[in-house]
């Protein structure tokens, strides 16, 4: 539950990362497609979104969504790290 | 949103965040390192163990009161832990005929004579005398050296400053949640800007709720006429808050004292969590009374129930009603603020959330110089201000480490024997920031940046080691008998500084870099769009 908690707002904040065009050319190459852009953008607010059930299921109404608010921050901060410090793949 | 609009409120929000600034990177930095401050209080007396069973604990704290303070109007005895060093007991002695009543806790002098420290085998402690994490804890809101109302109202002060500086500063940057994965690496403001940005929007519903629920402690302070206008007295303010069992006379019958540990595990059944404090009156009387508070470690609310037994029979007489929904709320923020229900990993993630309002405070405090820099009509004879500014900026940012690190340095190297050690501990904080503010004063800021972040990290690495030479308490020692608390200390002051040399090391090869930058900025500056305030 507590591997869930973290990975889907790192993931959330990955995808929301990966769909500006800064990113998205360091590690694809190119800027996104409008219907790309859109993807990326849809899959992070919607995990992100998801990513309240197991806080929620972990610590119930009182504690969960200070767990929430915590598990995105620290999301926001690994998915940050990730983009910004993992080297691009030689291609980029 | 209006030009206008905007470029007003990155006027205040330069403004706020600079005035205050230093303040708030001590309040920041002090009320981040708070939140191990169980954990401090046991680092900082290495010589006494981790307490394995608190029962224990519990039953030698009540052999030693009925030895030492029989007759005393009451005993204070916090409930042991393995989070706390040994449990640190005090106690009020009967007040002498004629002699005025004291005034809660604090009234009476000498507080020394009257509290011991119970260690884990239940018998009296001798643990090197230190302030320990409590330091931390009350810097964060009263400093030091200052009246405590003073301090109070300058924290307040800088706390409302710091919501103003955080909500202009949405407005300001209102691009950083667009680009607020970004970060623009070695490009000097920048890249200034964009760690600015990264740790204020990272960490942003930490920092309002802090900043928020920060205020709320200080409330009653700071806006006192709610209270004023309803409660003419002010007993009755904290009869209302604090609802206590009502008082028994004492009959001069003596009756002996029920075993603690009864009660507190009844207490722990009823209250369904921990104990943490248990407060007799009135011990050896027959009208003794024991009073047992919950741990805040079990729920949101700082304000946490009190059960009241008969202290002779043992049977339950008095249980705290359910707090106001306004006092609820209040306990809560307070709860919020102070993350005391928070096990390991929350302690973590609110302590690297402090870690980025620090970061975020000193980046934008030293963002005012580098952004001035470059406007500067003649860059090596700046005007008093900046110096002013650039200076403070070392004094407070490279000092107060430094001080930090020798603080636990004296923790460790003052004479057990010394007298008032825990103040000259405290003491061998400031002079060393002093010394460092005066080096920051006397010399160029780009001398004084590395040397202090070295000088502090050194200290901060060698820490560790001195404790695995000349402590048994060291990391390795700590690991394997699983004490996680000081081996997790341990290794974070060393991470410390180690971040500290890094971060000596960047910036003493930092300033070649600038100069280029700003050079090749100056070349392509007509091109460049101008960067969000």
């Amino acid at each position: 539950m507590s591997i869930l908690l973290l990975l889907l707002p790192s993931a959330a904040f990955f995808l929301l990362g990966l769909a500006t065009d800064a990113h998205h050319r360091r590690r694809f190459g190119t800027c996104p497609q409008a219907a790309r852009r859109k993807m990326l953008r849809t899959g992070g607010w919607l995990s992100l979104i998801v990513s309240v059930a197991p806080a929620l299921l972990a610590q119930g109404w009182i504690f969960g969504p200070i767990l929430w608010a915590g598990a995105i921050m620290a999301g926001a901060g690994i998915a940050f790290l990730a983009l910004n410090f993992v080297p691009a793949r030689a291609a980029a | 949103m209006s030009k206008g609009f905007r470029q007003s409120q990155a006027f205040l929000h330069t403004w706020s965040g600079l005035l205050l600034g230093w303040i708030l990177f001590l309040v920041f930095v002090a009320g981040t390192i708070a939140f191990w401050r169980e954990g401090l209080n046991r680092w900082m007396r290495p010589e006494i163990a981790r307490v394995e069973q608190p029962m224990r604990v519990l039953a030698g704290s009540q052999a030693f009161l009925a030895r030492k303070a029989p007759d005393a109007k009451s005993w204070f005895i916090p409930v042991a832990t393995e989070r706390t060093p040994g449990a640190q007991l005090f106690w009020v002695p009967q007040p002498k005929l004629g002699e005025e009543r004291g005034r809660g806790r604090r009234g009476g002098r000498g507080r020394g004579d009257t509290q011991a420290l119970i260690g884990a085998d239940g018998q009296v402690a001798q643990g090197r005398e230190t302030r320990g994490g409590e330091f931390f804890y009350r810097f964060h809101f009263d400093l030091h050296y200052m009246p405590v109302i003073w301090a109070r109202w300058l924290v307040g002060f800088a706390t409302m400053m710091m919501l103003i500086a955080i909500m202009s500063g949405i407005v300001t940057h209102k691009k950083i949640f667009k680009d607020f994965f970004t970060l623009r690496r070695a490009k000097g403001q920048r890249s200034w800007l964009d760690g600015h940005n990264a740790t204020a929007v990272l960490a942003l519903p930490f920092h309002l709720m802090i900043t928020y629920t920060g205020l709320v402690t200080l409330m009653a302070l700071l806006m006192p006429w709610a209270v004023v206008a309803n409660y003419t007295d002010e007993r009755a303010v904290f009869a209302a808050l604090f609802p206590t069992a009502t008082v028994v006379e004492r009959t001069g019958r003596p009756a002996p004292l029920i075993d603690l540990r009864r009660i507190a595990v009844d207490a722990e059944r009823r209250l369904g969590a921990p104990a943490s404090f248990i407060e007799v009156s009135d011990p050896g009387d027959a009208a003794a009374r024991v009073s047992v508070s919950q741990s805040a470690n079990s729920m949101l609310s700082s304000r946490t129930p009190r059960l009241t037994y008969d202290g002779v029979s043992g049977r339950l007489v008095w249980r705290s009603p359910a707090p106001g929904a306004a006092a609820e709320t209040a306990g809560a923020m307070i709860g919020l603020h102070a993350g005391r229900f928070a096990g390991n990993g929350g302690r973590w993630l609110y302590f690297l959330c402090g870690i980025a309002g620090t970061l975020m405070v000193a980046s934008g405090l030293v963002l005012w110089t580098v952004k001035r820099r470059e406007r500067l009509p003649d860059p090596t004879r700046p005007h008093f201000g900046f110096r002013l500014v650039e200076r403070l900026n070392v004094a407070v940012i490279g000092g107060f480490p430094l001080g930090i690190a020798c603080f636990f340095w004296a923790n460790r190297l003052l004479p057990v024997a010394l007298r008032g050690r825990a103040d000259w501990e405290m003491h061998m904080l400031f002079i060393a920031w002093a010394a460092a503010a005066l080096t920051a004063f006397v010399f160029r800021p780009a001398r004084v940046w590395p040397s202090l972040f070295a000088v502090t990290g050194v200290l901060l690495v060698a820490l560790p080691i001195y404790d695995v030479v000349a402590t048994d308490r060291g990391l390795f020692a700590s690991l394997a008998i699983g004490d996680l608390m000081i081996a997790g200390i341990d290794a974070a002051i060393s991470v410390f500084g180690i971040a500290f040399l890094l971060l000596a090391r960047g910036v003493a090869h930092h300033r070649p870099a600038a100069k280029r930058v700003r050079r090749a900025r100056a070349a392509t500056a007509s091109k460049v769009p101008e960067p969000a305030e």
